[in-house]
């Protein structure tokens, strides 16, 4: 086979691999688009703020630790702020909550889980977590009760309390509720592989490295092989 | 350069010692190599990049990795934290894993093509029988050490996908129950089964780099085949290995490497192919996800076991499919060996690749009776293809040779 056959046999395959990644949501259901910037401070920290405020109250993050959000360029809250936000716990704990796993139990019949991977751990990723948090409706069929019934969870029937008050909500809150599910998503994308974009930066020189040193191998390939009649 | 170095004085002090002229010489100056070979033969030498790769970001994970299925908060356990930790904590942690992770499945492609060659050019064929045998052991440990290592993040697909693996060998008679609880080192999947995967995980892969010396001498005892497919000698229609195949391959390898690099840091998942979705969710033995499907690599030979109602059937038709392998150079009895004037087989072998992407993408999908009937057929293609083999040459009309390459 040919050097060009081969390359375009393997850009096409590349090509085709990745959109027909593991999109789509296990219920059949379309998930919505997030509006998702993981590597946008501004998007992240305004996540920070949802996360720490609302669904901390249920949730952990467990992998993130307090000096993770010192640590992180993305987040770089300041030693202050993270004082304030860890109260007694150590600076190494991670974001864990305060409600024990027995008492979600008694409540809510499970354990919620721990939301350091959830945008990893979900087709859709950062867009499942957008539409389940903006999917909370009235049951067509009025057999889960208001706030139990979410258009995007498989099976629709879902533990968690609608926490953004998305169901009910007044008209004029739409956009405010929408940007608050956005900035949580961007948050959890993050935390989800939290050297993404220092990934992303070293992966620019990295391939600028790399096509120069095939230049220069091909033309040092060329010119070993000039004399060979093939 | 190596000229130079040849002709240094600690050179002749350890030649003397060594005989390191006489290697290098035998081995890569003056290790004749037919001129023709097309880019396609660059698949070897980056499958062994590749195992250098594995082998060396394997033993820097093995640092921090812990084998151990104790729980910890939130369900998660010592193992799933541990992964965690070099992804998140461990300096350059990160690109080691991902590197890793995304190396199986380049190892995989890289093989897979390295294997498609040998079919398409006949280099299976004598006096290469022992070469593609050697080769095809190689692949099997291959399966394994993926198989094994797979299990390691202890993730929801690395815990019930090792489960319907031991399995299967549960359905073998007599010896299948014992077989299975050896293998898991207990009556179901858990922390004694994670012991001995990481153990044997750590094995393979010096398994596979001393068989790969043994496909390295075997090649250069039989020299390469040429996609002519013609018996050439030492002349006019060959050159040597260094510098003109060190240098091919030297470019090849930056080829691949754009490739790889490119997954690594900007897709390392490669949307849920390279590592599954579930396997960010932590083991949980209470709960089945609802689709278990292996990684992308191992699904062709997954449809042909599940293209069988019979439990039994399907493991012994899966050990079949593998080892049917081992045959093919005494099943094609065609004197010619590229398929390039073998107008029958060329279509046979075309068939059987696309054969093996169907089945598959049907190893990765969710079941449905389309698929099941789609599997089915061809798997039945898949175990045609070989036993028609013995056959083919008697009614296939190969096109004149050329007289040399």
């Amino acid at each position: 086979m040919k050097l060009k056959q081969l390359l375009t046999v393997a850009c096409m395959s590349l090509a085709l691999a990745l959109p027909f990644g593991v999109q789509a949501n296990e219920g059949g259901v379309a998930l919505k688009h997030a509006e998702v910037d993981a590597s946008s401070h501004e998007q992240i920290n305004r996540g920070l703020t949802v996360f720490t405020e609302v669904c901390m109250g249920c949730h952990s993050a467990k992998y993130v630790t307090y000096k993770g959000l010192l640590d992180y360029p993305e987040i770089g809250l300041t030693r202050e702020a993270v004082d304030e936000l860890r109260g007694d716990r150590p600076i190494t704990s991670g974001l864990i909550t305060d409600l024990s796993p027995e008492d979600a139990t008694v409540s809510y019949g499970k354990v919620p889980p721990d939301l350091s991977l959830i945008v990893n751990a979900r087709r859709g990723g950062a867009n499942y977590v957008y539409s389940i948090l903006t999917g909370f409706e009235k049951d067509p069929e009025g057999k889960i009760l208001d706030g139990n019934f979410n258009e995007y969870f498989p099976g629709h029937r879902i533990a968690m309390p609608d926490p953004l008050g998305w169901l009910d909500h007044d008209e004029a809150d739409t956009a405010e509720l929408e940007a608050q599910a956005n900035d949580v998503a961007a948050f959890l994308t993050f935390i989800g592989d939290p050297h993404q974009n220092e990934r992303h930066a070293i992966g620019k020189y990295v391939m600028i490295f790399l096509i120069l040193l095939t230049i220069v191998l091909y033309l040092l390939k060329k010119e070993v092989w000039k004399d060979v009649k093939h | 350069m190596l000229d130079t170095i040849m002709k240094s004085k600690l050179f002749g002090w350890i030649d003397e010692r060594t005989g390191a002229e006489a290697i290098i010489k035998s081995q890569l100056t003056e290790y004749e190599v037919p001129k023709n070979l097309n880019y396609m033969w660059n698949f070897g030498s980056l499958a062994l990049l590749v195992l250098v790769l594995q082998i060396l970001t394997g033993i820097f994970l093995a640092m921090y990795y812990k084998p151990s299925a104790a729980l910890t908060m939130g369900g998660y356990t010592v193992a799933f934290d541990s992964v965690e930790r070099i992804m998140r904590d461990v300096n350059f942690g990160w690109l080691i894993r991902y590197m890793h992770a995304v190396g199986a499945s380049a190892f995989f492609v890289v093989v897979y093509m390295h294997i498609g060659r040998g079919l398409y050019y006949g280099s299976y064929k004598g006096p290469r029988e022992l070469l593609w045998i050697i080769g095809v052991v190689i692949l099997l440990i291959m399966q394994g050490a993926a198989f094994f290592g797979y299990l390691l993040p202890w993730g929801q697909m690395s815990f019930w996908g090792a489960t319907v693996i031991t399995n299967l060998f549960g359905a073998l008679p007599v010896i299948g129950g014992f077989l299975q609880e050896v293998l898991r080192g207990g009556f179901a999947v858990g922390d004694p089964t994670l012991n001995r995967f990481f153990s044997l995980h750590y094995l393979f892969p010096l398994l596979l780099a001393a068989i790969v010396g043994g496909h390295v001498h075997a090649l250069h005892v039989v020299h390469s085949n040429n996609p002519t497919g013609l018996d050439v000698h030492a002349g006019k229609s060959t050159i040597p290995f260094h510098p003109y195949y060190t240098i091919k391959d030297a470019f090849g390898v930056g080829v691949f490497l754009l490739f790889y690099c490119y997954v690594v840091f900007f897709n390392p998942q490669m949307g849920g192919y390279f590592i599954e979705v579930d396997n960010y969710v932590p083991a949980n033995n209470l709960q089945t996800p609802p689709h278990i499907a292996p990684v992308w690599y191992l699904t062709p030979w997954y449809t042909i076991l599940r293209s069988f109602e019979s439990k039994l059937l399907g493991v012994v038709a899966m050990g079949a499919s593998l080892a049917i392998l081992f045959l093919l150079p005494f099943l094609d009895r065609s004197k010619v060996r590229s398929a390039r004037y073998r107008p029958v087989y060329r279509q046979m072998v075309y068939l059987f690749f696309v054969t093996v992407i169907i089945l598959g993408y049907c190893g990765h999908s969710a079941p449905t009776p389309t698929l099941k009937l789609i599997g089915q057929i061809t798997t039945a293609y898949y175990f045609a293809f070989f036993l028609l083999l013995p056959f083919v040459h008697k009614f296939e009309k190969t096109k004149p040779l050329p007289e040399e390459i």
